[in-house]
């Protein structure tokens, strides 16, 4: 099967009208020559019947003698008749002279010196003579062929101009695909503009809408990766100034405290822009991430992983974690990406709170659904900032904390990518923030 | 001079700071919008350095609203945006100058000098008057082009007046310009270094305006 559509539009046409063309024919040919055989047939009776009336008068008065040509197809036709001592007494000229068949009477076939006969006999109203008309099979499938050939003669000057005819036919309905086709070729590469519809057929529209659909998911992507690229160079900038001045003012301070003082922060300028890294690098390949949540997810062992890794941290800052856990709560996810949303929740939680006080980490559940929440005891934050905290960059006012302001961001994507819940409300006692996810 | 700085960021807040005060500078740190412009609203400044993106109040509304006072305080904005459109926003609103972070403590200092000169309306790089020669970027002083070591007070001191040259400053005008806010202030400091100015420069350089405060003649 060719490639091309026009090819194969013309080739599945153009090869159903001549199997269509060849079987009507075929059965046209069959039909007719079996009526025809009978129109012959018919012919035969008639002509014996003739000879019957003659020879009954006029057969004494006969010689044996032959009858003259009348006609190109008389030639092979021929005739006999025979007396009662079945002695030839008539017959054409190109007849035999020894019995047409030797069934006499009726319809038969014979062969007689190589040729072959369709033969009918009859006796005279006497009885006593025999008739014998017959005709060459040759002729008739001589005519048998002719009509055949007549009707497939048609055909055989119809088929290239059907051809021709199809040819312009498809070539003009396949024109809007033609014209797509080249539309699309000639777009750059940041044109990703709807196509239009309306002159567009049925049958592409569904495409061209398609494509369309496409190219917005493209341009909303592109949008969201420019702006993202855009935020990630700026949220650079700051930190890069703050290591760039503190080590200027570490050149040019008089005394070795305020040297060390600007050169810890520069240290500090350093981790904080690594970490800022870190959590891009994360938001940008969790952004890219296909949701394969196939995989069956033990809550409380991920917790206790993260928790233990977080820990010396916490003891450092004289925070102290606590793990609820109801065991055997499993949910379908990706594991990888549940420890990032636990890290990042308790890495903030841990950081945010004042010294000597606890973060809770509970795994429940809530109306049959499992949740997973993480309390601080920390200030906590106002109701409008409440709506904004989860926003890419931003740190709510009087933060000490050193942080991007990008991990709640990467803990509210991974829980759209686990078509889970996140929600942020301040706690139930104290002052702190409870970050929890319900699994659905 | 007194400088405001308002940048929400803890290391390059620090960081100015440091790098201002080493420059000779008194400076008022600020962390948000809203104190910005109140520590604007009250206090007295040579020059301000502000971030455009702050928490609770927009650096380029704390600009806006300074110029809405018909305030003509020279504003340095600092911006992590460096596109054109952010720049022509921030000037618009008022700004004087603009530096796109990350940016180099030595060219702050040197284009806060150059827009407190502007505002003075003394556009030379150094100042003179009588025979003395003030360059605030190298903080020398010369006398009949000889060189006085001067500690950064006495320097600050000479430079406000010589600044201010015809026009007569308040004991506390000079005071505003010496501490930053929080900073205690010795009682007679003012006078101490005037005194020390007349006897290392020479004594007629500053006059005193009886109950009124000092000036340099013009």
């Amino acid at each position: 099967m060719p490639t091309s559509l026009k090819q194969r539009l013309l080739l599945l046409s153009l090869s159903t009208v001549l199997v269509v063309w060849l079987a009507a024919s075929l059965f046209t040919y069959f039909d007719a020559r079996e009526e025809f055989e009978e129109l012959l047939d018919a012919h035969l009776a008639q002509s014996a019947s003739l000879l019957v009336v003659q020879s009954s008068h006029d057969l004494d008065e006969i010689e044996t003698d032959h009858a003259p040509l009348l006609h190109k197809y008389s030639r092979r036709v021929a005739f006999q008749v025979w007396d009662e001592e079945r002695v030839l007494r008539l017959h054409s000229a190109n007849a035999p002279t020894q019995l047409l068949a030797t069934q006499e009477q009726g319809y038969s076939n014979s062969v007689i010196d190589g040729k072959r006969w369709r033969v009918f006999g009859t006796l005279n109203e006497s009885g006593n003579n025999l008739i014998q008309v017959a005709e060459r099979t040759e002729m008739r499938e001589e005519l048998a062929e002719n009509i055949a050939g007549n009707l497939l003669k048609p055909l055989l000057f119809s088929l290239p101009l059907l051809a021709l005819l199809l040819w312009i036919a498809v070539s003009r309905s396949l024109q809007p695909l033609i014209k797509l086709t080249a539309e699309i070729g000639r777009r750059e590469p940041e044109n990703l503009l709807a196509l239009g519809t309306t002159s567009a057929p049925a049958e592409v529209q569904p495409l061209i809408e398609r494509l369309n659909q496409l190219f917005t998911r493209i341009d909303t992507s592109m949008q969201k990766e420019r702006r993202f690229t855009a935020d990630a160079a700026h949220e650079l900038r700051t930190p890069l100034g703050g290591i760039k001045a503190q080590a200027q003012v570490a050149l040019a301070s008089v005394n070795d405290e305020q040297r060390c003082h600007a050169l810890d922060n520069v240290i500090a300028g350093c981790d904080r822009t690594t970490r800022l890294i870190e959590q891009l690098l994360t938001l940008a390949r969790i952004d890219n991430l296909s949701d394969d949540l196939t995989e069956a997810c033990p809550l409380k062992s991920i917790a206790a992983e993260v928790i233990a890794q977080i820990a010396p941290m916490a003891l450092k800052q004289d925070v102290r974690l606590e793990l609820t856990a109801e065991n055997g709560r499993v949910v379908s996810g990706n594991p990888l990406l549940l420890r990032i949303f636990l890290r990042n929740l308790i890495d903030n939680a841990v950081r945010h709170t004042p010294s000597g006080t606890r973060v809770k980490v509970e795994i429940g559940d809530i109306n049959g659904q499992t949740r997973l929440s993480v309390t601080d005891s920390g200030p906590g934050i106002t109701d409008a900032e409440l709506s904004r905290v989860a926003e890419r960059f931003y740190r709510p006012v009087g933060t000490t904390a050193i942080g991007s302001g990008l991990g709640l961001s990467i803990v509210k994507r991974i829980a759209e990518i686990h078509h889970a819940a996140l929600d942020i409300k301040p706690s139930i006692e104290g002052t702190g923030l409870t970050v929890s996810i319900t699994f659905k | 001079m007194r400088i405001l700085v308002v940048e929400d960021d803890a290391l390059l807040g620090d960081a100015i700071q440091a790098g201002l005060k080493l420059a000779g500078y008194a400076v008022d740190w600020m962390k948000d919008g809203v104190s910005a412009d109140q520590a604007l609203l009250t206090e007295p400044y040579a020059a301000a350095v502000l971030d455009l993106g702050l928490p609770r109040l927009s650096g380029l509304e704390v600009l806006r609203r300074l110029r809405n006072r018909h305030h003509v305080l020279p504003v340095l904005l600092l911006t992590a945006r460096d596109t054109v459109e952010d720049r022509i926003k921030g000037l618009d609103a008022g700004a004087d100058d603009y530096l796109v972070k990350p940016f180099d403590m030595g060219e702050l200092s040197a284009r806060l000098r150059a827009l407190i000169r502007r505002s003075s309306g003394k556009p030379a790089a150094s100042l003179c008057s009588a025979d003395v020669e003030l360059d605030p970027a190298t903080h020398q002083v010369r006398h009949k082009g000889v060189h006085v070591e001067l500690p950064a007070r006495e320097f600050a001191v000479l430079h406000a007046l010589m600044l201010n040259a015809g026009r007569v400053l308040s004991r506390a005008q000079i005071e505003e310009q010496l501490y930053s806010w929080g900073a205690e202030i010795e009682s007679n400091a003012v006078e101490v270094h005037i005194h020390h100015l007349r006897k290392k420069l020479f004594p007629g350089l500053i006059e005193t305006i009886r109950g009124v405060g000092y000036l340099i003649p013009d």
